[in-house]
């Protein structure tokens, strides 16, 4: 049954903080320890939750809820509203102590990351620099800082066995205990399979890890996941790496929940022209130009519009990317509730094409390099639209999740 | 849920500037009303930059409610900015 697992010995390593947010107000707050905490990323009943304590999660308590429904389930919930300074600041020390153990390691998000130990010479032993990277978390953080440590032959393994035992957990996942620990997981628990995924492989009768562990290559490059996938997935649950990718970025974009449903539109464009400049300076930060401009809507009825536009010149510059983005906006409906846009068809802002309207351009590159320059020195939005004096207030810089990208 | 002050209060701080991984440790402060707070646990300390100025922020306890010390390492001044005791919760 064993034939084509991975043998070698794991030498990769997952760390991923516990409730990360929650953890390190708990650990900033001492009065908040051992207290069900919630994240959230502003005052209001209608907030979604971010990021729930341990304490808060035994009474049910799940990230996306709304407050007010966790309020119920938890009483003496306390919400905290999130702290993106802080939490940067985490994330650093957390990647400067993985740092320390391998030049190979990748920040997978604000709270986990992971260290490659397969070129390293004389590898020590991994269940012991686990302990010394809780260890370290706690002296060089705080004491109320913990973390889940997994080890595995490849990515997927590594992560799925930081999930074994939260919080505060440690666990190795090799070819001996694979089977083993399937056993005990759900099929949702395997990363990247959720609902959509799991009526896909029941509708092929998989309806464990270990049906799925058991199921044919071929069975499923070509009637589960008709694709490549399939191939990867057989490789990945046996130990194989196969996400050892570095994802090229495809879009730049920023979207805002409005603080209340009765703006008028003067007042949504003035946030949406706030979403053009924080878009535009982070497509600035990459290096980046875009040709193409995505703006969307959600009503308060749920409903999506949406509208783009592609462009034969790459822009970057906040006032052409507001320019296209109100022209956009002009057709979409009222009664709204959310407003995203985002910037695609990127390519590197390397200057080497001039254009034929270079006077222009030029003029244009200029300012706006030194508008950035001035807000990198005296502070973000140190300069910027009159439209948007009165926005700051409302549409905050929020935790980026799932990317490192802008920390 | 909102159980928290935001203040601006301009505060004197005794501190001691010692080694290690947190050489620079407040021990008290004295608030406008000449009210005494004895830090018995530094939560957190990170730094953050107001435009180019570094500020040092202290999460700091003394047993009956949370603060946010703020130390501003250009104008080395100090400066109360939250108070919370989580009752309310």
């Amino acid at each position: 049954m064993r034939d084509g697992y991975n043998f070698e010995k794991p030498l990769i390593m997952h760390v991923d903080l516990n409730s990360a947010f929650a953890t390190i107000e708990q650990q900033s707050r001492p009065l908040l320890r051992n207290k069900p905490v919630a994240i959230i990323n502003r005052r209001t009943e209608h907030t979604s939750i971010v990021t729930a304590s341990y304490e808060a999660k035994s009474y049910g308590v799940k990230v996306g809820m709304k407050f007010a429904e966790a309020a119920r389930l938890a009483p003496g919930l306390i919400a905290i509203e999130s702290d993106p300074a802080k939490y940067r600041f985490v994330y650093q020390k957390l990647m400067a102590i993985l740092n320390s153990y391998s030049p190979y390691v990748v920040m997978k998000s604000i709270d986990e990351g992971v260290i490659d130990f397969h070129h390293m010479s004389n590898c020590p032993n991994l269940i012991d620099i686990g302990h010394e990277i809780k260890r370290r978390l706690r002296d060089e953080i705080g004491v109320a800082m913990r973390c889940n440590v997994g080890i595995g032959p490849n990515r997927f393994l590594a992560k799925t066995a930081a999930g074994l035992h939260k919080p505060d957990g440690m666990d190795l996942i090799d070819a001996d205990n694979l089977r083993t620990v399937y056993a005990t997981l759900k099929l949702t628990d395997l990363t990247g399979i959720a609902g959509q995924m799991e009526k896909r492989l029941n509708a092929v009768g998989v309806f464990t890890p270990l049906e799925f562990l058991d199921t044919d290559k071929i069975a499923l490059q070509k009637v589960v996941f008709k694709s490549i996938t399939g191939c990867q997935w057989y490789e990945r649950l046996r130990g194989y790496e196969v996400d050892d990718v570095v994802a090229d970025t495809r879009t730049v974009g920023r979207q805002y929940v409005l603080e209340n449903r009765n703006l008028t539109r003067q007042q949504t464009t003035n946030r949406l022209h706030h979403l053009c400049e924080s878009v535009g300076s982070r497509l600035r930060f990459q290096s980046k130009a875009a040709r193409g401009v995505y703006v969307y809507i959600r009503t308060v009825d749920h409903q999506l519009w949406h509208a783009s536009r592609i462009c034969q010149l790459p822009f970057y510059s906040d006032k052409t990317i507001n320019f296209i983005a109100q022209q956009l906006f002009m057709n979409a409906p009222d009664r709204i509730m959310e407003i995203g846009i985002h910037c695609y068809e990127l390519t590197d802002n390397d200057d080497s094409q001039m254009s034929l309207f270079c006077d222009t351009l030029a003029r244009e590159q200029q300012l706006v390099g030194a508008v950035d320059d001035i807000n990198k020195r005296f502070g973000d939005r140190t300069i910027h639209s009159a439209d948007t004096l009165n926005t700051n207030e409302f549409v905050k810089q929020k935790i980026p999740f799932g990317s490192t990208k802008y920390l | 849920m909102d159980d928290e002050l935001f203040l601006n209060e301009r505060i004197k701080v005794v501190v001691v500037f010692g080694e290690g991984l947190n050489p620079c440790q407040p021990i008290k402060f004295r608030r406008a009303n000449c009210r005494e707070v004895t830090i018995t646990e530094i939560g957190l300390r990170h730094p953050c930059l107001k435009g180019k100025r570094m500020m040092h922020i202290f999460d700091v306890t003394d047993g009956q409610a949370d603060y946010r010390i703020e130390f501003d390492a250009e104008r080395l001044n100090w400066t109360l900015t939250r108070e919370a005791d989580h009752q309310d919760a």
